[in-house]
């Protein structure tokens, strides 16, 4: 398994680089000056050369990108442009927050969406089916910052259960889970939706299967048939869902963090991306790409757990 | 298991309950971070509040006060200067302390920061500063500044504004770049944290001058999405926010229980300048029928009754040199058509302008276009994010381009920046005058030096009329900033100017 890892990390290295040089020409293509962010509006252009010239930014993109790839080799992901401040500070001070937003809206995705799913499967057409089916839809074409305002409107401003910036201001753990509820329930009903859809027409097809019906004429009791017998088989596809749409979950992150005034590396991207901060958006993309590589292997891994037909690399 | 249970809910309720009583004040900001707090680098709106609980100059405008006319005595006790208005002696007030463990303020920190304002690797401000000639300390609670020419408002660079801000040379020296993110004044209120995209919290200096604040802490919270601030404020969990400059804004939060809103000065003007050396508006003809297709008043009250007025000239109302009764083109949509005709543009004209996606000024320039269309004037808008339209307009891309800013209240300032051909873009001197304007050059540099005050008054009209004539941009409208707080917070002055473009939180301010 330790080598299967490290050959997956391995591999990953192209695409890191890939991802890398992509973002490099990006940043440089969109038109944009991080001086003006740095020297304000007033500054003369001979300023703001000088300055150009100081970040290393008047170089020849060549030598501007061999600088770059040299310093991602020995780990360092360098300086804001904007802030000074090292940018492994910036990334270490939002990532847990990142990290505990998108957990808990898996956990979220999960304890709705699974049950939901078999639920629904159970009673095609029925009730629960259309409910389910209602739900889901709902939950794929709610903007997230749509959703994000509702539940502020109710949980924060009229009920007052939660707070409605949601950076908690001590490391309390109470503090920290009360910041976190609305977020991830924003976040999470996404993951409900696409969990449910999934879940529901993988247990359409287990429950149509000759084992099943091998299970009921034995005379098992409905819950073991669904829990014991067909459920198992669902589990890969909806692995495969939630490891595909961790991607779509960081993307989303970027608006949830926004509305819920979170820290977070998404909300970081875009504050990079307006100030032009160059070298904070490479180190961020650097972070992200690697980010989803390793939850691609996280969720190699978990297919072995939950089938046994897969062979645990 | 019950006490279990107990001692569980106690431990919650124990870190839920506030560690003392403590005066917090929370404010809430539109922007996603902090950009520069070092005071010689602070241009952005979000900036600027901050600063001003931080740092003191040698004067201060009186807090409150967006006039040059209301200044009163800060770092320095009194001040005089020589006859010819070149020698400035100040007598600074002794025993004021840098935060934290920087020492006390003296004259060598005083040259030391006007020194460092005057330095372009070091401020923003730089070319205002280099009218200095000499600055320095004459014994430790005395500074001379001597100039190259006398200016029509020194005391505006030495206060509490911009490179007026007094900085610790021990603390600039010793910190380096770092003193970027913690810089050290003598302000009533210090940093102690910031929290990136998140807040900057601010402490009580205990030792400050004028006494020890009365509310103990500031956090300054960045909320970029204008409904999540908006319900942080109605929830409680901010006591001042930042308000939008929107009539339908400031009537719904005028409604809120517990809630004051205030608008205030300083006004940006907004200003639609002309490209002249760009085709077609290198033709008077053509910039004059652009002037006489917009309809001010109409766009003011599109802004709003209460946050928007019409433009009076070139340069903001209220600055020292502002022509209050300039002679603007009428709203004349005939004589618009009848210039393009005789100008050889029966059918019309197009004009390229390229222009920011920020919602509210991308509104007023569409408002623009749909009034320029009425005359047969096409302005074609090019839409890039504002930090984009930033670059492209300062390549001379743009024919016209719409800017809305305030500045230092002196039409100085304002002149020299937008109308001066010294600062034309695409000129290493450039600053932001787009339209390549350099009808005036002459006036504006006479004023600059003159020392009577009347006969400099005289040559700022003169300027602001030569620029209107050569149309080298039409004045639209004049925006206030709006702020709300809530009926518990006190300022401890009456809030009807903000040059911070913020509320200054003083010794003096509460919260109930």
């Amino acid at each position: 398994m330790i080598r299967f890892v490290i050959k997956r990390l391995l591999l990953a290295i192209p695409t890191l680089w890939a991802v890398l040089t992509t973002v490099f020409l990006l940043v440089r293509v969109v038109p944009g000056d991080p001086t003006i962010v740095i020297l304000g509006d007033q500054a003369s252009a001979a300023a703001r050369a000088e300055l150009r010239e100081k970040l290393g930014l008047a170089k020849p993109i060549l030598a501007q990108y061999v600088d770059f790839m040299g310093q991602i080799l020995t780990g360092d992901l360098g300086r804001s442009l904007a802030t000074n401040r090292p940018i492994v500070d910036d990334v270490a001070a939002v990532l847990p927050y990142t990290i505990e937003l998108t957990i808990a809206s898996l956990i979220v995705g999960a304890v709705i969406g699974i049950p939901l799913g078999v639920w629904a499967a159970q009673s095609r057409d029925g009730f629960a089916d259309w409910f389910a089916r209602l739900f889901s839809l709902a939950g794929v074409s709610f903007p997230a910052f749509v959703s994000a305002i509702l539940l502020l409107i109710v949980f924060a401003v009229e009920l007052r259960w939660f707070p409605v910036i949601s950076a908690p201001r001590t490391d309390a753990l109470s503090e920290r889970l009360a910041a976190l509820v609305l977020p991830s329930l924003n976040l999470g009903l996404l993951m409900v939706a696409y969990v449910t859809r999934v879940t529901r027409s993988g247990m359409l097809k287990a429950l149509g299967e000759d084992y099943t019906r091998t299970a009921r004429s034995k005379g098992l009791a409905q819950r073991t048939i669904v829990w014991r017998h067909a459920f198992p088989n669902v589990l890969v596809p909806v692995v495969t869902v939630v490891g595909l749409y961790l991607g779509v979950l960081i993307g989303n992150a970027v608006l949830t963090e926004i509305v819920f005034n979170r820290p977070g590396i998404g909300k970081l991207i875009v504050t990079a991306l307006n100030q032009r901060d160059y070298t904070l958006l490479q180190g961020l993309m650097v972070v992200s790409a690697f980010a989803i590589v390793v939850a691609n292997i996280l969720t190699d891994l978990t297919y072995g757990l939950v089938d046994p037909r897969v062979k645990t690399p | 298991m019950k006490r279990h249970l107990l001692a569980a809910t106690a431990l919650l309720f124990a870190t839920l309950a506030p560690a003392s009583a403590e005066t917090i004040l929370n404010v809430g900001m539109a922007a996603a971070d902090v950009g520069q707090i070092d005071p010689h680098r602070a241009t952005s709106t979000q900036d600027k509040p901050v600063v001003s609980w931080m740092f003191n100059g040698l004067v201060r405008f009186k807090p409150g006060s967006a006039s040059l006319e209301a200044m009163e005595p800060d770092l320095a006790e009194s001040w005089e200067k020589s006859a010819d208005g070149k020698t400035w002696t100040f007598k600074l007030r002794k025993g004021v302390k840098f935060h934290g463990d920087w020492g006390e303020m003296t004259a060598d920190d005083v040259v030391y920061s006007l020194k460092r304002a005057g330095d372009p690797k070091t401020s923003s401000f730089a070319a205002d500063y280099a009218v200095m000639e000499t600055i320095e300390a004459v014994d430790p609670s005395t500074v001379r500044i001597v100039l190259k020419k006398p200016i029509p408002a020194l005391l505006g660079l030495v206060a509490n504004y911009h490179g007026g801000n007094i900085v610790s040379k021990k603390a600039a020296e010793a910190l380096g770049a770092d003193f970027r993110t913690k810089p050290v004044g003598t302000g009533p209120f210090q940093v102690v944290d910031y929290k990136s995209n998140e807040s900057l919290t601010f402490a009580a200096n205990p030792a400050y001058f004028r006494g020890v604040p009365k509310i103990d802490k500031i956090v300054y919270r960045f909320i970029p999405a204008d409904a999540a601030r908006d319900l942080a404020f109605t929830s409680g969990e901010l006591d001042v926010v930042y308000g939008r400059q929107d009539q339908r804004w400031v009537e719904r939060f005028q409604k809120e229980p517990h809630t004051v809103v205030e608008v205030v000065k300083p006004a940006e003007l907004s200003v639609l300048h002309l490209n002249t050396a760009m085709k077609p508006l290198d033709d008077k003809r053509v910039r004059e029928a652009v002037a006489h297709a917009i309809d001010r008043a109409q766009l003011a009250s599109f802004k709003g009754a209460t946050t928007a007025v019409p433009a009076v000239s070139v340069v903001p109302t209220g600055y020292l040199g502002t022509d209050e009764k300039a002679k603007l083109y009428d709203y004349d949509l005939a004589k618009a058509k009848a210039l393009l005709k005789e100008a050889g543009h029966p059918d019309g004209v197009a004009i390229k302008a390229i222009q920011t996606s920020l919602p509210t000024m991308l509104a007023s320039m569409q408002v623009a276009q749909a009034q320029l269309k009425k005359a047969g004037i096409d302005l074609q808008l090019e839409v890039v994010d504002h930090q984009s339209f930033h670059a492209q307009i300062r390549k001379d891309l743009s024919g016209a381009v719409y800017y809305a800013a305030a500045r230092f209240p002196v039409a100085d300032v304002y002149l020299k920046q937008f109308y001066h051909s010294a600062a034309t873009v695409g000129t290493p001197t450039a600053v932001t005058n787009f339209s390549h304007c350099a009808a005036a050059d002459a006036e504006i540099d006479a004023a600059s030096i003159e020392v009577d005050p009347v006969k400099q008054k005289e040559l700022w009209k003169t300027a602001q009329k030569k620029i209107i004539d050569e149309v080298c941009a039409v004045p639209l409208f004049e925006q206030l900033q709006v702020w709300a707080r809530k009926d518990t917070v006190d300022y401890g002055y009456k809030f009807e100017g903000a040059i911070h473009l913020g509320p200054v939180i003083t010794e003096a301010s509460t919260k109930k």
